[in-house]
């Protein structure tokens, strides 16, 4: 699955061994933009092997916690049923919402390695609109 | 003098230092399309990124509470309210939010901001946290987590359940520095 990033929604990429999303996530129906990723995951994630997960996120609403939420549920599902998942949770270091996020994902994740990755702050405003 | 009101109007947007103000029926296509002068408003007006992240995420779930659950609505069906982000004394920001309610949501309403009125920052991260893990409540359309992410971004926040002769209307102001 590939899916250009749009005003309200991150880049996403899913492949067999690994996941990336990043970017911003208020999408204008939480649904519609969470099934056709669930589904994906379903179908492309193994049952065995390694999968690794990179998360780039500038901001997400409260209507996709809840995503987040499932999203990590199922790769912590994966992993207890024998998947060697490694999830990367990047932030930039001046972030403090992305980082508290970030930290409150990790304490539920027990069979997954979770791991909060700081990264330089863009030089000034390269990245938004 | 055409109109005195219209320039009333627009000098107490002005001494109000308000970067934006919209009222009427909202839709989230509507959101969209002034995300990005609203964004641009607050980059021009903070350099702090940080802050400026905090208004912007204030203002969505004040907007999509008025998107989801404003009493009044357009013919359309879209939710029908006034959102606004002005400047304080102190160059903070004020972020406000109108919208009619349903009567018998009122009791419930003042209660969920009364309790998170008084939680500090580790209760609200924990409240979050909980309700994430919970699922939402009945009758919510998002996560039921828009309140209590307010409440984690704002510094203080007030609110107000004002009776009009058309039923209660519903009055949130939070405080971002």
């Amino acid at each position: 699955m590939q899916e250009a990033a749009t005003q309200r929604t991150p880049q996403i990429e899913i492949t067999d061994a690994a996941c990336r999303i990043v970017g911003e996530c208020y999408p204008e129906n939480i649904q519609e933009f969470s099934s056709p990723v669930m589904t994906a995951l379903r179908s492309l994630v193994p049952v065995s092997g390694s999968y690794q997960v990179d998360m780039e996120l500038f901001y997400f609403n409260s209507s996709s916690a809840k995503f987040l939420f499932d999203f990590f549920e199922f790769f912590e599902e994966k992993a207890g049923d024998g998947l060697s998942v490694k999830i990367n949770w990047n932030y930039r270091e001046d972030d403090d919402t992305m980082l508290e996020a970030g930290e409150d994902f990790a304490e539920d994740m027990e069979s997954c390695t979770f791991e909060l990755v700081a990264m330089q702050a863009p030089e000034e405003n390269t990245s938004e609109e | 003098m055409i109109n005195d009101e219209t320039l009333e109007l627009h000098k107490f947007m002005q001494a109000r230092r308000t970067l934006f103000c919209y009222s009427g029926p909202l839709s989230e296509d509507l959101l969209t399309s002034i995300s990005n002068p609203v964004r641009q408003q607050l980059h021009e007006s903070e350099s702090d990124e940080g802050v400026s992240k905090r208004v912007f995420g204030v203002f969505v779930e004040q907007a999509q509470n008025i998107i989801r659950y404003a009493k009044l609505r357009a013919d359309t069906g879209e939710g029908v309210g006034t959102i606004a982000i002005s400047v304080t004394d102190d160059d903070g920001f004020l972020i406000e939010a109108v919208n009619a309610i349903d009567s018998e949501k009122r009791t419930a309403l003042e209660s969920t901001l009364l309790e998170l009125s008084m939680k500090d920052a580790k209760e609200l991260r924990k409240m979050y946290k909980d309700r994430l893990r919970s699922g939402p409540p009945e009758g919510s359309q998002g996560a039921g987590l828009g309140f209590i992410e307010m409440a984690r971004r704002v510094q203080r926040f007030e609110f107000e359940i004002a009776d009009t002769e058309n039923g209660p209307v519903f009055v949130y102001r939070g405080y971002v520095s």
